[in-house]
């Protein structure tokens, strides 16, 4: 009984389900990580990540010679820091740490000319056979503190199991699955703002979590730029929550009065104008009418404040030139080129004219469309449902026993409302509050004047808020079937059963989809060939050409001239740290001209990139191809082979 | 035991709509979960692909069409039937000429290659269908891009003097733009592969591309667009490509970064069994990274 009892205050613990969803999650990934290529931008941050790693040993150098100034110099901080300065170095520096800890060295043999640093012999703790895993394992972590966070975030308003199902309903997303295991910061940057955003949340009542929103924030501008928009959406939702504060009515002293109409106070109420019908009732007049905007909260003080000096703290980049290389960074992101996109059949890459409405109608469309066609139907239908529950449970403004969802947080009766704690007085608004996270992300994509980026990973951030409001569906789901069943025991035995249920259909899809998440396209689209059929993008970052690498080894042409395409140098050099190519693969460089040059090519199968087809076309004298890789039938990658020897025989240097 | 001893049939009753839009996700669930496991096993495999293709060499003749439904699945039909894809015919002006296509499609698709064409031969390799379709092929009485070094090619500047461009044995030199070579070449236009007459436009002279005694039937067939990606992207210009026959001009095609592959068809029935010269004029208002390509067949 005993026994019994310990195991259930255990299972009772608030950290030891989220802490189970989160190892089971990083299990998950790095079971299968291992089939999924190396992405183009990953590979520059490995190489990054080891330059930053780098830096901490010539720190150590100059500590033991006495001179530890010499690691804060602007030449040596520069020279590690200033790689792929663009983006803030917080993850490709753990990425750097991961890597140095946990990977099988065999540093000092054939591959030491790999490295972008000098190395030697080290000791290491060789979790992982690959390097790229070991360089992968902290996005894998956090995505599983992801995970963590969306089922304590969903506990906030539904039951366990429930929240559970919310939890793995945020990870099982193709698209964001493929993006979680990789060492990017898509995945890292939306588990970013969700704890920003839970700690925005709980600071609405309690001032600590004021504090430590700043110090997340400053992570998060640290992780990836998406970071400047979460304030703006966090304000919208603050400014409706406190939309009582904006009107505020006085006696007048002189003859500029409003007399307000005798009127019912609940529909005025939303408009922030209760006051006014107030004082009209109780016949307190005349009054005047003064804006107020309502108090500026710890938590946006935080994140102004503490979120900069974090950022500042933590990139080393900027420490001998703030002001300047801020200024870069932002004018990098805000005057970014527009990509190639393939959305609906057609290759984006200009902004529409201005004359050509149906093109910018077409392109708004774009974040609205991908989610509906590239999120698990399930998901996306326990997400509508979750949407009416809250929908309703705003309409009805009292409790409600037919709704789900907990009131766990409701207005303390007496509270005041201060800066410290902005909503201990009013209704916290959580639908308002998960529509402006999922909303936020996806409208500024939608925008015109947004560059065009394409890819759902630009709007990941709102995928475990859409996770939370299928969580809230599951549990209306739930409440549903327990009303009808009068069988105790079944009706126990229903919230596990359905979140089991719920969730197969995502965790189905994402393991069908693997390795080539970006190419999924869910029930409503067709799946893979549906997607293709439509004319969406398939892929990008050129790492599909994994599962090929076997044939390219064994088919290596003689002069070892091998075109790589958009599977970048640093990705190539890194197969073969991985022990996936010999050492000394050749790889003429990128450009179209290069391509006559090789006598093995390969070419990532992308709308835009139908050029490289036709040169390699061109350059063999054949359209056939010697290898493809396709994943349910879609072709991924080609790779053509010269038949004839080509003109130039001399063997590339390795 | 009854299903009703454990509903509650008083509560269905009550709340029907929720009911049956919470079973209603339950059955998604089971549907979508039912698909993911499925679909993978009804893509075409490797050996569907192969029967294909071994059913199309056995009946495969020389001027016949292969193509892919969906367009997507071309590079695995290429896997299988490259060599009998010649770049010429991956890059065709369109099908017209062809009166013989073969199709494997997969999902029902059909390939709008064979549009108005009649299906005499049609079997399932799997996951793959097989057709083969004929029509009356249109007949070609002259390529352009196949006779390209019959024609003499100039620059015309804004004064009006003429330039006449020099022709290498496999191009040809305008003495404006040396490093530009007006040549046949397969190219990448609106993403897609066609063969043709490569223009690089430098300046502002009109570029000029004539022909001489060509022969005519009921139509002449062209299509143009720009060439390259990245060329498109960076570039603002518009091309205007203007089609003469003996001096009278037949319409023109406008080419701009977004424009892709326009094919047009201009009736020439009139003048059906003459000889008479035919004249392109390029001209561009920036020629900064325009690169036109254009085919034309005259067709009986």
């Amino acid at each position: 009984m005993e026994v019994g009892q310990k195991t259930r205050r255990r299972w009772g613990r608030p950290w030891m389900v989220p802490l189970l969803l989160a190892m089971a999650t990083s299990g998950w990934m790095l079971a299968v990580e291992g089939r999924q290529g190396l992405a183009r931008d990953e590979s520059q941050y490995f190489r990054a990540g080891e330059r930053y790693w780098g830096w901490f040993e010539a720190l150590g150098d100059a500590v033991r010679a006495g001179k530890p100034g010499q690691a804060f110099s602007r030449n040596v901080v520069d020279s590690f820091w200033g790689d792929n300065h663009e983006h803030p170095p917080l993850m490709k520096t753990l990425y750097g740490l991961s890597w140095r800890l946990f990977h099988r060295c065999d540093c000092t043999g054939p591959k030491r000319g790999l490295h972008p640093i000098a190395v030697h012999k080290h000791r290491t703790l060789p979790l992982f056979a690959r390097e790229s895993t070991a360089f992968r394992f902290p996005a894998i972590l956090l995505a599983g503190l992801g995970v963590a966070l969306v089922y304590w975030f969903a506990r906030r308003w539904i039951g366990p199991w429930a929240a559970a199902g919310a939890a793995v309903l945020s990870v099982a997303q193709p698209h964001y699955f493929f993006h979680a295991q990789i060492s990017c910061f898509d995945v890292p940057i939306a588990v970013m703002a969700l704890l920003v955003a839970l700690a925005y949340w709980k600071s609405l009542r309690a001032p600590r979590w004021g504090i430590l929103c700043g110090v997340f924030y400053g992570l998060a501008l640290a992780t990836k730029h998406n970071a400047w928009l979460i304030p703006c959406f966090l304000l919208v939702h603050y400014l409706w929550m406190r939309r009582g504060d904006f009107s505020s009515w006085e006696p007048s002293k002189g003859s500029q009065t409003l007399r307000p109409p005798t009127c019912h106070p609940s529909p005025l109420a939303s408009l922030g104008l209760a006051r006014w019908c107030a004082a009209g009732k109780a016949g307190g007049l005349p009054t005047r009418f003064r804006l107020r905007p309502p108090r500026v909260p710890l938590a946006f003080v935080s994140m102004a404040t503490l979120g900069p000096i974090v950022l500042f703290v933590l990139w080393p980049w900027l420490w001998h030139a703030p002001v300047p290389r801020v200024r870069e960074w932002m004018q990098r992101h805000a005057q970014h080129e527009h990509y190639n996109f393939e959305y609906l059949g057609r290759n984006w890459n200009l902004p529409p004219a201005p004359e050509q409405t149906g093109r910018w109608l077409l392109r708004a469309t774009f974040p609205f469309v991908s989610t509906a066609f590239t999120v698990p139907v399930t998901t996306l239908a326990l997400a509508a449902a979750g949407t009416l529950v809250f929908a309703r449970r705003r309409r009805k403004k009292e409790p409600d026993d037919q709704l789900p969802i907990i009131n766990c947080e409701p207005p303390e009766p007496g509270a005041r409302a201060s800066w410290l704690r902005p909503g201990a007085d009013v209704d916290l608004a959580p639908g308002i509050f998960l529509a402006v996270q999922i909303l936020g992300p996806l409208g500024t994509l939608a925008l015109p004047a947004t560059p065009i980026f394409g890819g759902v990973k630009h709007f990941l951030a709102a995928m475990p808020f859409v996770a939370i409001l299928a969580g809230v569906g599951l549990a209306w789901v739930t409440r549903q079937a327990a009303s009808l069943v009068t069988a105790e025991r079944l009706r126990r035995a229903l919230p596990a059963a359905l979140a089991v249920l719920l969730c197969l259909p995502a965790v189905a899809e994402t393991q069908r989809s693997h390795p080539d998440g970006t190419g999924h396209y869910n029930l409503l689209a067709g799946g893979f060939a549906g997607g293709a059929s439509l004319g969406m993008n398939r892929q990008f970052w050129g790492y599909s050409v994994l599962p090929l690498l076997p044939w390219i080894r064994a088919h290596r042409p003689p002069s070892n001239h091998i075109y790589w395409h958009d599977v970048l140098h640093d990705a190539v050099l890194m197969y073969v740290r991985d022990g996936r190519l010999p050492v000394g693969i050749g790889d003429v460089g990128v450009g179209e001209p290069l391509v006559a040059q090789a006598d093995l090519g390969v070419v990532i199968l992308e709308k835009h990139f139908a050029v490289y087809e036709y040169l390699h076309w061109e350059a063999y004298q054949t359209t056939q191809p010697a290898q493809v890789y396709a994943h349910e039938g879609v072709p991924f990658v080609v790779v053509y082979q010269r038949k004839a020897p080509s003109p130039r025989q001399e063997p590339l240097p390795p | 035991m009854r299903l009703g001893s454990f509903l509650d049939a008083n509560s269905f009753r009550r709340h029907r709509l929720a009911y049956t839009c919470a079973a209603g996700i339950v059955v998604l669930a089971l549907v979508e979960t039912g698909n993911a496991l499925l679909a993978p096993l009804r893509a075409p495999t490797d050996r569907d692909w192969r029967a294909a293709a071994a059913t199309v060499r056995a009946g495969y003749r020389p001027g016949d069409l292969i193509v892919a439904a969906p367009a997507w699945a071309d590079p695995l039909l290429r896997l299988h039937l490259g060599d009998l894809i010649p770049l010429t015919v991956a890059g065709r002006l369109d099908a017209a000429r062809f009166g013989r296509i073969w199709e494997i499609s997969q999902r029902g698709a059909r390939a709008p290659e064979t549009q108005g064409s009649r299906v005499v031969q049609s079997r399932r390799q799997g996951a793959l269908t097989l057709r083969r379709y004929e029509r009356p092929a249109a007949q070609v009485s002259f390529d352009f891009v196949a006779e390209w070094n019959r024609a003499a090619v100039s620059r015309v500047d804004g004064g009006g003097r003429v330039s006449l461009c020099y022709r290498a044995p496999d191009r040809f030199e305008c003495p404006d733009s040396p490093s530009q070579s007006l040549k046949p070449e397969l190219l990448e236009i609106d993403t897609s592969p066609h063969f043709a007459l490569s223009i690089p436009l430098a300046g502002r002279a009109t570029t000029v591309v004539e022909f001489d005694r060509v022969p005519l039937g009921r139509e002449l067939a062209v299509g143009a667009g720009l060439h390259n990606v990245w060329l498109r992207k960076a570039g603002r210009g518009t091309v205007s490509l203007r089609v003469l026959v003996q001096g009278r001009e037949l319409g023109h095609i406008e080419a701009g970064s977004m424009t892709g592959w326009t094919l047009r068809k201009f009736d020439t029935s009139a003048l059906a069994g003459q000889s008479q010269s035919v004249r392109f004029e390029i001209t561009v208002n920036d020629p900064n990274s325009r690169t036109l390509g254009f085919a034309a067949e005259a067709r009986s």
